[in-house]
């Protein structure tokens, strides 16, 4: 059978139909494939394209895929760092501690008024509440978020102390809290069952 | 069934017809006399007779190769039919019904082109499933080769993410393409150099009936084959890739070759890899195990699909001309 083994000029399809054309290649012998082709082309033609030179500009026009939620997620990760569950990406419905996060976040976020650094706190509390317990991360850049009940030491010496102290504090204010509202929901568990590991 | 010396043998091989022997004609092969009692159906024999002393003629299926052993000689003939004719012995050489049968068989063949989606294969798949295999996931954004960024989707956090509205329907182009090249008895061969996937993709190969090569590929596979395996080497007529490139990191060697040997390609391209030269790139994730098995699934269903519709095809010609031929 005739062919043709340049590559680099057109395509396929274009070599093996100019050879009939041209009569070399007899409309009996076409290949299994060219009616198939013929039928149903691909989206692009694929012809070669040749690689680009090295000293040229590299443009990138890929977007990046970023959401509004990134910004509250980022401040998760910048005070909590990884939390305490790791990701289990096997499941697909799997909600994540940044996840859980971000939707206390926005629940907050819709019921009050409130700043970002205190919507930072707030859920954090309610977290605490519903059983989940954040460790601030050590060390690092030192704490950026200033609380209300309890003063910020930068000290790394005694931030373990201070971390016990305040998850403590926070813990009484909360049942405190709790204890003088009426009881609303089932949702929110009675907080002096988890207590905070040393 | 075929000779073990290289799985690119044609498994329909054609001998060369005999000098010595009178050619008859194409629709008749010619048959030995003792063989026509057990065969009512074969045309009248053409008798050779007196060549050498011990001449076997024997009576060959289109496709097959009939050898005896214990014979000092034998004989093999061809008559040159095409791949469409289901059995030579069921049609009696006139002149008439020859083109009948060749009208319907041109009918096999060009009929299924006129439907898009002839075997059904929108079924086989969603862009969940391909979601749920992990096909999005591209590599790193700078691994990226520039003309893949017509295929992603975006880069969140420094990693690709391919477009799965367009992987779905690439990828439903490419397997429309490979149904219908083994519908018409193509050789297909698989081709990957990722060796987590190699076994994966042997058995594959394996459950459809087609070829596979996860190894080394050497230089003159389809370029020099009529050197390497003899004359007469019949090559594939479609190459599927599950990763484009090999354990180096750059192309394949074998989409430079097809192309070269104008044999069309189907081919997942990863953000990594170059899709100029594949003929039907599908843009999607080469390295998870669940995109693999995915792939693998989709292109054994597929070509399985195609083949039993093939023998479904031609029985029900066969039936139809039978029914003509009583009435």
């Amino acid at each position: 059978m005739a062919g043709s083994r340049l590559e680099k000029l057109g395509t396929v399809f274009t070599r093996i139909r100019n050879l009939m054309r041209a009569g070399v290649l007899k409309e009996a012998d076409r290949p299994i494939w060219y009616d198939v082709y013929a039928a149903f082309p691909p989206k692009k033609e694929p012809v070669y394209q040749k690689p680009m030179g090295r000293f040229r500009k590299v443009e990138d026009n890929v977007q990046e895929i970023l959401y509004k939620e990134d910004v509250i997620r980022a401040k998760f990760f910048e005070i909590y760092g990884n939390g305490p569950r790791a990701f289990d990406l096997t499941k697909a419905n799997f909600v994540s501690t940044s996840q859980r996060f971000l939707e206390k976040y926005q629940e907050l976020e819709k019921a009050a008024n409130l700043s970002e650094e205190a919507l930072l706190e707030e859920t954090g509390k309610a977290l605490l509440a519903e059983g989940l317990i954040l460790r601030r991360r050590t060390g690092g850049f030192g704490m950026a978020v200033q609380t209300s009940d309890s003063s910020v030491s930068t000290d790394t010496e005694n931030q373990r102390p201070v971390l016990e102290m305040k998850l403590k504090d926070m813990l009484e204010e909360r049942q405190n809290v709790m204890s003088s509202l009426p009881q609303s929901s089932d949702k929110e568990n009675i907080p002096s069952q988890s207590t905070p590991s040393a | 069934m075929t000779s073990r010396r290289s799985h690119l043998k044609a498994r329909h091989e054609r001998w060369p017809v005999s000098s010595k022997a009178s050619s008859p004609s194409p629709e008749q092969p010619a048959v030995a006399d003792h063989l026509k009692e057990r065969t009512p159906g074969c045309p009248a024999a053409v008798p050779l007779g007196r060549l050498l002393g011990l001449l076997l003629m024997v009576f060959v299926m289109p496709g097959r190769v009939v050898r005896s052993a214990g014979l000092e000689r034998s004989l093999v003939l061809v008559c040159p039919v095409s791949r469409t004719y289901g059995s030579v012995a069921a049609r009696a050489p006139q002149m008439a019904p020859a083109k009948e049968v060749q009208a319907d068989d041109e009918k096999i063949l060009t009929e299924p082109l006129k439907h898009s989606d002839f075997f059904h294969l929108a079924e086989l798949f969603t862009l969940k499933d391909l979601f749920d295999a992990r096909v999005h996931l591209g590599h790193k954004r700078g691994c990226r080769h520039r003309l893949m960024e017509p295929y992603l989707y975006g880069c969140r956090l420094e990693q690709d993410i391919l477009d799965l509205e367009r992987t779905v329907e690439h990828l439903q182009v490419a397997l429309n393409f490979t149904a219908h090249v083994a519908y018409r008895g193509g050789i297909i061969l698989f081709v990957s150099r990722n060796r987590q996937h190699a076994h994966l993709v042997e058995s594959t190969a394996r459950a459809c009936g087609e070829y596979a090569h996860t190894r080394y590929w050497h230089g003159g596979l389809l370029t020099n084959g009529h050197v390497q395996y003899g004359l007469g080497t019949r090559l594939p007529d479609l190459l599927v890739f599950f990763s484009t490139l090999n354990t180096v990191f750059q192309q394949h060697v074998a989409i430079r070759d097809a192309a070269k040997m104008n044999i069309p390609t189907v081919g997942i391209v990863d953000s990594d890899c170059n899709p100029s030269l594949v003929t039907y790139p599908v843009p999607g994730n080469d390295d998870s195990p669940a995109a693999l098995e995915l792939y693998c699934r989709l292109f054994r269903l597929t070509v399985n699909r195609a083949k039993d519709k093939r023998r479904q095809v031609e029985l029900l010609y066969q039936l139809k001309g039978k029914d003509e031929a009583r009435q």
